[in-house]
């Protein structure tokens, strides 16, 4: 569905993509993760023909960005919306520009009402709208006109619990109907329930890619044990699971504080820092 | 199930198509009008108020005195009116709206079509609502032409828009678009005799006058206003040409986008 390679990208003397290569299918989740500056919004900006690379290509089912329009949704990682205009308002506008006709566009606005929690505010004006609930809008007008590809970028940066629950399901059910998807975030956890494959960017380029557990396998994590009289036990370990159990059985005394740490978005980077310093 | 199945309309389809979504944006842009109608409301009241106030000096200084109040005031605080214009869309930059739409099915001209349509309305409908009251309060003489009247009035928003959309696209905060709308605008318009009798005002400002295509948007509404046809094609010409040239520059620079480089 979406390929891209060897991007190249400048502003002015900053190289922002340095052979960034990523293909997503139909169907799947990428997970885009890297730190600030790695060139995640970069790419979604080349992909939804918002900039121009000055390398490389890119072709959504076998068409540049510039004949791809209307066929991607984007979310971008800012919130981009007209603050006294209606809930409503921004979704009949995004409908309607990607062709959407009367019953098709009141049930593609029900649809989403529903599955992104949107009917307690679907009348009021974004400007009177928390963080969260935007977010939530921002991403119905990208999913409104059901695109192939979705691009979202940091779609919960910021946001509550409930607005991150509902966006994993509707990630996740669109892309069980077929669309490719670019999820950018700084949570592993969200991909890790997406079942995403994780892409990960680093100084515009992509140097890791595979499944959560492929990725992360062999990473130490920790395993953490406070005892009642303040005495402390850490252990690095690649099985924090197998560690705890084990430290739990041979523990003397009562235990005031237990601590589990998978490794994280930091651990994973940090490692692939190393693998790939020259 | 997916709903973007790649479909390409035919002429007659495509054309359907585009208007629907000229349409739908040209419905936005006037909801968003029409939710902070402050500005609009102060650029016609105030003229009307001066209107009145200043017709009597107007009336003893200069011969027809009374249509020079009305146009010339008309013309002043229609050129106020470019910071509508600048404004509106100086906003979806601000609001970050505009890459959302430049991403949509619509491509560039539909864009700026829907987002300038409701503001062109509303300056030729300021320009309007101030010669009828003009006519009905003031005691402007109806005019003869009345098509050539409004074929002006189309033609000088038609001009202001253009500069509005110049300006948004190259400002980079609607602080410096207020600056230069507000002291532009005045200094334009009052150079070009929009406020002063021109031949009240000394040689140098009578000569500079030219360069302001308030001075032009005048002579352009009192000939019209007075029914002189041919006094109408040299200032339509000028105003014409500036509307092209900030247009065709406002265009190339609103289809490129603001990217990275704006400051907003």
């Amino acid at each position: 569905m979406l390929q891209a390679i060897d991007l190249v990208k400048r502003y002015g003397p900053v190289l922002a993509l340095d052979g960034f290569s990523l293909s997503v299918a139909a169907g799947e989740i990428v997970g885009l993760v890297g730190h600030n500056g790695a060139g995640k919004t970069t790419f979604v900006e080349i992909v939804s023909y918002l900039i121009r690379q000055d390398g490389g290509h890119v072709t959504i089912d076998g068409r540049p960005p510039s004949a791809s329009r209307g066929r991607v949704g984007v979310a971008p990682q800012h919130i981009a919306l007209y603050p006294s205009v209606t809930v409503r308002e921004h979704l009949t506008l995004f409908g309607k520009l990607a062709g959407l006709r009367r019953a098709a566009l009141d049930s593609a606005i029900e649809e989403l009402t529903v599955a992104l929690r949107l009917g307690a505010f679907i009348d009021r004006r974004t400007a009177a709208l928390s963080g969260g609930q935007q977010r939530r809008v921002q991403a119905a007008t990208a999913l409104i006109h059901r695109p192939g590809l979705l691009l979202l970028d940091e779609p919960t940066a910021g946001a509550d619990l409930e607005t991150r629950e509902a966006m994993l399901d509707v990630v996740k059910q669109r892309a069980g109907d077929g669309a490719a998807i670019v999820y950018t975030t700084h949570y592993l956890p969200e991909l890790v329930e997406l079942q995403a494959t994780i892409a990960v960017a680093r100084n515009g380029r992509i140097i890791a890619r595979g499944t959560y557990d492929e990725l992360v396998d062999g990473l130490p994590g920790e395993v953490r044990l406070i005892h009642d009289n303040e005495e402390e036990v850490r252990v690095s370990t690649t099985q924090p699971a197998a560690t705890l159990i084990d430290l739990l059985g041979r523990a003397e005394r009562p235990i005031s504080t237990i601590e589990v740490h998978n490794p994280s978005l930091d651990d994973l980077y940090r490692s692939l820092a190393v693998s790939d310093a020259p | 199930m997916l709903l973007d199945t790649g479909y390409r309309p035919g002429p007659a389809a495509a054309l359907r198509e585009s208007l629907y979504r000229i349409r739908a944006l040209a419905n936005n842009n006037t909801l968003i009008r029409l939710r902070d109608p402050g500005q609009t409301i102060s650029y016609v009241v105030m003229p009307m108020v001066l209107m009145l106030v200043l017709k009597p000096l107007y009336v003893r200084a200069v011969e027809g005195g009374t249509t020079k109040v009305v146009t010339g005031l008309l013309v002043m605080f229609s050129v106020f009116a470019i910071s509508i214009a600048g404004n509106a869309i100086l906003a979806e930059r601000t609001w970050k709206t505009w890459d959302r739409l430049r991403v949509s099915r619509a491509p560039a001209a539909e864009l700026l079509i829907g987002k300038t349509l409701p503001i062109y309305v509303v300056m030729v409908a300021q320009q309007t609502i101030l010669l009828v009251y003009g006519c009905l309060v003031i005691g402007l003489p109806i005019p003869g032409n009345v098509p050539l009247v409004l074929g002006a009035i189309l033609l000088w928003a038609f001009t202001l828009l253009a500069i509005g959309a110049l300006l948004a696209a190259i400002v980079r905060s609607h602080g410096e678009l207020s600056v230069i709308t507000d002291v532009g605008a005045l200094t334009l318009s009052s150079l070009g005799g929009a406020l002063v009798p021109l031949s009240l005002m000394p040689e140098w400002a009578q000569v500079a006058a030219q360069a302001s295509p308030g001075y032009w948007a005048l002579e352009m509404l009192q000939a019209a206003v007075s029914g002189d046809a041919a006094g109408v094609v040299r200032p339509a010409a000028i105003l014409l040409g500036i509307a092209l040239v900030c247009g065709v520059f406002a265009i190339r620079r609103l289809t490129r986008g603001w990217g990275r480089g704006g400051l907003l």
